[in-house]
């Protein structure tokens, strides 16, 4: 069973392989140009320097409103998608839900927006709101029905509303993983967020395509390498911040 | 304090866990529930509240009936009624002073209480309950810091600090070093004669129940086999009570 297992899998990456047309041979034919490239891209422009910090500015932007607005929006959705909260005539719909509108990347929904308001950051934000809503809520859920039943008990024996059971029992338990779930999506969304740009949803991705369109290889470099400050300033911050929930 | 009359309580499917429960509870008694694992102590202990719901019969608590009372009705029995768990059950990342405040809850202003607002004179009353289990310097300790008997002690407090006229207990010291479960007792015997409070405590432990209860009750297969004091628990009743046979 195993081995007919493991003889299907090599099978279905040997015709994986196959029909992407993979071929060593083509890569290692391809690295000059790579180094070539490379070549090209030192030393980086420092003209570029300042279109290049504020487009990553415009990136943390958009990544910031995004995440801020889906983590208020997850509230109420993560709520009706937790087993332990709602009926099946409630959970399996807001599950298939969620599942829906999560399949569907930033990207995708940034390429609705732009045509829906019009390029800049602003269908940015929107695209990363609706995908960030969806994700959040169902971590959100999953935390919510990961709870200690144990304190919800003791605070409903109080003679507490079911407000007060909510506030007392459940939200201690889930906020922090909440907050922690926001922050690693608000990593994640920079990330999402510095292509935005390629699809004219602003921020700095607008300013590598450009460049890379000019085939001006230093300028292209120099925000490459904005670009990666930023997102390690951003991560270390936010797993700074993470460590303290915990 | 407490009548019971014919408690079923059935769990789906077909788990009879009560078959049929008649105990009247004196006020100012500290009955001692002993049973093996499964008999039906805690299941007892919490249709009292109806943190179970029983399937049929009746629980009136100090006169007032607890099974059919509506929600408002139920948490104003429940706020009359403190109950002490296994566990503990303390909301772990909070500090012990608000986990006091929580036996509070269903006396205090509703709307304040969810932004954790509590009037003086209930802060004043949670640090009595908490001097009176011996941690008032331990006020403002996380709650998850503390050892596993000052948890349970903090658990205690919680429960005096809704000033109630029974308290139950589910098997308080079962999960705590056997050093400490004389210290947790005691305290239970304290506020039983200090403060006339009616304990219903469930015990697997023989001689801890015989030790500090008044009144022995034991439960076998969901039915009481024994009621009386603790002088006449003989050895042939602690058979009836454990024994392997019928």
């Amino acid at each position: 069973m195993r081995r007919a297992g493991l003889f299907v899998g090599l099978l279905v990456l040997a015709w994986t392989a196959w029909d992407t047309g993979a071929d060593p041979v083509r890569f290692v034919r391809g690295v000059p140009w790579i180094i070539d490239i490379l070549g090209r891209m030192l030393p980086p422009d420092p003209q570029v320097l300042a279109p290049a910090l504020l487009g990553a500015l415009k990136t943390v932007e958009i990544a910031l409103l995004g995440t801020a607005v889906a983590a208020v929006l997850a509230l109420p959705l993560g709520f009706v998608s937790a087993r332990n909260v709602v009926g099946a005539p409630v959970f399996y719909p807001a599950r298939a839900v969620l599942n829906f509108f999560r399949s569907v990347d930033t990207l995708v929904y940034a390429l609705i927006f732009v045509a829906a308001v019009g390029l800049g950051p602003f269908p940015g934000v929107l695209a990363v709101v609706a995908y960030t809503t969806t994700s959040l809520a169902k971590l959100y859920s999953e935390a919510i029905e990961g709870i200690d039943r144990g304190p919800v008990d003791a605070i409903t024996a109080t003679g507490a509303t079911r407000l007060q059971v909510l506030r007392f029992g459940v939200l201690p338990q889930v906020l922090p993983l909440f907050l922690s779930y926001v922050l690693y999506r608000l990593e994640t969304n920079i990330r999402a967020a510095t292509v935005l740009g390629f699809v004219g949803a602003g921020g700095i991705g607008f300013y590598l395509q450009t460049y890379l369109r000019m085939i001006d290889y230093r300028a292209a470099s120099t925000v490459l390498l904005v670009t990666v400050a930023m997102v390690m300033v951003v991560d270390a911050i936010s797993s700074k911040l993470r460590e303290r929930l915990v | 304090m407490i009548e019971i009359a014919r408690l079923r309580v059935v769990l789906p499917p077909a788990t009879v866990v009560l078959d049929g429960v008649d105990l009247t509870v004196r006020a100012g008694e500290f009955v001692a529930v002993l049973g093996r694992s499964g008999a039906g102590k805690t299941t007892l202990l919490r249709a009292i509240n109806r943190l179970v719901e029983p399937t049929a019969g009746t629980v009136r608590v100090a006169g007032r009936a607890v099974t059919g009372a509506d929600g408002v009705e139920l948490r104003e029995a429940r706020r009359r009624m403190g109950m002490i768990f296994q566990q503990f059950n303390l909301v772990r990342r909070a500090s012990v002073i608000d986990n006091v405040l929580a036996g509070r809850l269903g006396w205090a202003p509703a709307l304040p209480s969810l932004f954790g607002r509590f009037p003086p004179a209930d802060r004043a009353l949670a640090l009595e309950c908490l001097a009176q289990v011996g941690l008032a310097a331990m006020a403002e300790r996380r709650a998850d810091r503390l050892s596993g008997g000052e948890q349970q002690r903090v658990a205690i407090a919680r429960a005096l600090a809704q000033q109630p006229s029974v308290v139950l207990a589910d098997e308080p010291t079962a999960s705590l070093d056997p050093a400490l479960t004389g210290s947790i007792m005691d305290i239970l015997r304290g506020i039983n004669v200090e403060r006339g409070l009616t304990l219903v405590v469930s015990q697997h432990q023989l001689e801890t129940a015989r030790a500090y209860a008044t009144r022995i009750v034991g439960l076998r297969r969901g039915r009481v086999c024994f009621d009386g004091p603790p002088r006449e628990v003989t050895p042939a009743v602690a058979d009836a009570i454990y024994g392997e046979g019928a």
